[in-house]
């Protein structure tokens, strides 16, 4: 296993993600990606990282209820499976995991036992981010040294911030919010990344919009892409949302486009991999 | 969209305060109620004609069109016709699960009526017209499996149908080329098709009383659909997408329901009829729409895919509900109360809801379940 991960990190500083100026064969990191239960009981995880090759991704974020599909995923393709740590057992505890204890021990554990490039993506909403489970989950990622995957409102990305002035956060979905709250958001945080999983107000028949290209020209270290495989089926999903966003990323300047399909997230997952021991 | 979504939400939740109510036996309805409920008539309700289709409404091609229809003239082997699956004594649909022609297909054969009130065609909303929908059928390679050349050929050499032809489109098959042709078979089922209309049911009658305040006609309609009635257009929410008389906003949504083909691989939803409906030749786009204004072009000019349109079903139809089991786009809900039952249960987690989904939970009890049902056998 340490060497499969070490031969993983010298990977990743050495993947060639060369800028061909040519988008059509882009690489791409997906920064949202799911492998729930019921997604490995359908889709083998060899199967589902073939789906991944196909759509031509260089990494995918992977976090999974349980985190027993990221590992069986990571099992397989340790080259383009970047783990990220879901603190839910299963489907249902979207909504109740933060009042829940019994997760703080589990996430321990499994970070004491397992690599990780973060812990998410976790759905917070407002004063959650200061129930006992968030606060350690924050405290966890600090410690580890890790990124946080949050899908919430913008008072749960406050209140990471201000538990811990230098998290690195990814704002899943943008925090489905407009242009204006996410610049002010990301002026406000320089270590908040915001993903555009499930989100597509930004581009239409390969045109970005004009308010969200100058968001993305503000921040253009910022922004990265995901699909969002919350349901199995949407892991067939993943080839079509891949080709989408060829699109719409060749409207955009080639360096910027480079960036949010891949050189930012990759660079996240270079800060939270690299030198990372590994307990098992 | 989205905003269009929600300024529809924020509508709903401020016609929330019931100040009179109207009585109609046990059960009461607020003025909100009542004004709900009364959006849900009259029926049936007037249509027009169909300016894409210069038959619709056209006797000579309704009468053709209903040969067509019944006759196993368009299918490739000659063992199959429209209603193989469209059943007229079984609500136009043949209550199987999945449809079968050629071979058995993926999805469940939609109830035909009411059809001028679409602006989609087919579960995935493939087709914009009912004549492109009806030709979508005659080329499938698994339902009647044949080509433009086919039907054209027999057409021209099948004196009945031939007649038929000429007596609707005053014009011989043998003057118009084979595409066209089969373009013109299909309108001819089109305005066969656009004939059949749902009747009036006793909830139409109810629905009238209560427009026009008269208790005493109210008063026959039955209390648990009543009962049933209140938790449609309150808790349940389901007039969010069952809107108006033909209780549907005719888009499209993803209803929970899983979407893996029986035969394998993935059923895109709308995802897939939006690229079937850019590539196809049969639109309101194409050369064989017959409206020079295209009046009704805009939305297929402008409709596009989105991540959620992916595995998106049509939100059908509920007239005439109770004889068009089983349900949902795969028939995998055998009865009513399945259907209620998913939604009393429905997984959130599949719909992405803070994406912009509408459905939630409905965490309906029993009796509750019970009387929702009752109301929609109303239908």
């Amino acid at each position: 296993m340490q060497k499969t991960v070490t031969r993983f990190i010298v990977g990743l500083a050495v993947a060639g993600f060369s800028a061909t100026g040519n988008t059509a064969d882009l690489p791409l990191v997906d920064a949202h990606i799911h492998y729930s239960h019921d997604a490995w009981e359908g889709l083998p995880p060899a199967k589902a990282v073939a789906l991944l090759r196909k759509a031509g991704l260089k990494r995918a974020f992977v976090s999974s209820s349980s985190d027993k599909g990221t590992q069986l995923l990571y099992k397989v393709a340790p080259d383009i499976i970047v783990p990220v740590l879901r603190p839910y057992r299963k489907r249902g505890e979207l909504g109740s995991w933060m009042h829940d204890d019994s997760v703080i021990k589990m996430l321990e554990t499994r970070l004491a036992a397992n690599k990780y490039a973060g812990i998410g993506e976790f759905h917070a909403y407002g004063d959650d981010v200061n129930t006992n489970v968030l606060r350690r989950v924050i405290s966890l990622a600090k410690q580890y040294g890790i990124f946080l995957h949050s899908h919430s409102d913008a008072a749960v990305i406050d209140g990471i911030f201000k538990q811990n002035p230098d998290a690195r956060v990814i704002w899943a979905h943008s925090g489905f919010t407009d242009p204006a709250e996410i610049r002010s958001m990301l002026k406000k945080y320089k270590n908040l990344w915001s993903d555009l999983a499930f989100r597509d107000e930004h581009a239409t028949d390969g045109k970005v919009d004009k308010a969200w290209r100058k968001l993305f020209q503000e921040f253009p270290k910022r922004f990265m892409i995901g699909t969002d495989t919350f349901a199995p089926e949407r892991w067939f999903y993943v080839i079509e949302h891949a080709t989408w966003s060829r699109e719409w990323l060749k409207d955009l300047p080639t360096s910027l486009a480079e960036n949010i399909a891949w050189r930012n997230a990759m660079t996240l997952a270079d800060w939270a991999l690299k030198s990372k021991a590994v307990n098992n | 969209m989205r905003l269009a979504v929600n300024g529809l939400l924020t509508s709903l939740l401020c016609v929330s305060a019931a100040i009179p109510t109207f009585a109609a036996d046990n059960v009461t309805f607020s003025d909100d109620e009542r004004t709900s409920i009364i959006s849900h008539g009259p029926w049936p309700p007037k249509v027009s004609l169909d300016p894409s289709n210069r038959v619709s409404g056209n006797k000579s091609a309704i009468a053709f069109g209903r040969e067509l229809f019944r006759s196993r003239f368009l299918s490739a082997s000659r063992q199959h016709s429209c209603i193989t699956c469209h059943k007229p004594n079984a609500a136009y649909a043949d209550g199987l699960a999945l449809s079968s022609g050629v071979t058995k297909v993926d999805r469940n054969t939609i109830s035909l009526a009411n059809l001028r009130l679409n602006r989609w065609y087919g579960w995935d909303g493939g087709s914009d017209n009912l004549w492109a929908q009806s030709i979508r059928p005659i080329l499938d390679a698994r339902e009647l499996n044949a080509t433009p050349a086919l039907i054209a050929k027999r057409l021209r050499n099948d004196p009945p149908f031939s007649r038929g032809y000429q007596s609707s489109f005053k014009t011989s098959p043998n003057a118009h080329d084979d595409e066209q042709v089969l373009v013109n078979v299909g309108k001819a089922l089109a305005a066969y098709q656009e004939t059949v209309v749902t009747p009036r049911t006793i909830f139409d009658d109810f629905r009238d009383a209560l427009a026009r305040k008269e208790t005493k006609q109210a008063k026959p309609y039955p209390e648990t659909a009543k009962r049933g009635l209140k938790i449609f257009i309150g808790k349940g929410k389901c007039g969010l997408c069952h809107q108006g008389p033909n209780f549907t906003n005719g888009e499209f949504d993803n209803a929970g329901v899983r979407y893996f083909k029986p035969s394998g691989g993935i059923d895109k939803g709308r995802f897939g009829g939006i690229q079937k409906l850019k590539k196809s030749p049969y639109t309101l786009l194409g050369r064989f729409n017959d409206d020079p204004k295209n009046s009704l072009g805009v939305a297929t000019r402008h409709v596009a895919r989105s991540h959620q349109s992916w595995g998106q079903f049509r939100v059908p139809s509920l007239r005439n509900v109770l004889r068009t089991a089983p349900y949902m786009h795969d028939g995998s809900l055998a009865i009513l109360k399945d259907v209620v039952q998913h939604y009393s249960t429905l997984n959130e987690e599949r719909l992405h809801l803070d994406g912009g989904g509408l459905l939630r939970r409905l965490d309906l009890t029993d009796i509750e379940i019970d009387e929702l049902v009752a109301f929609l056998e109303t239908l």
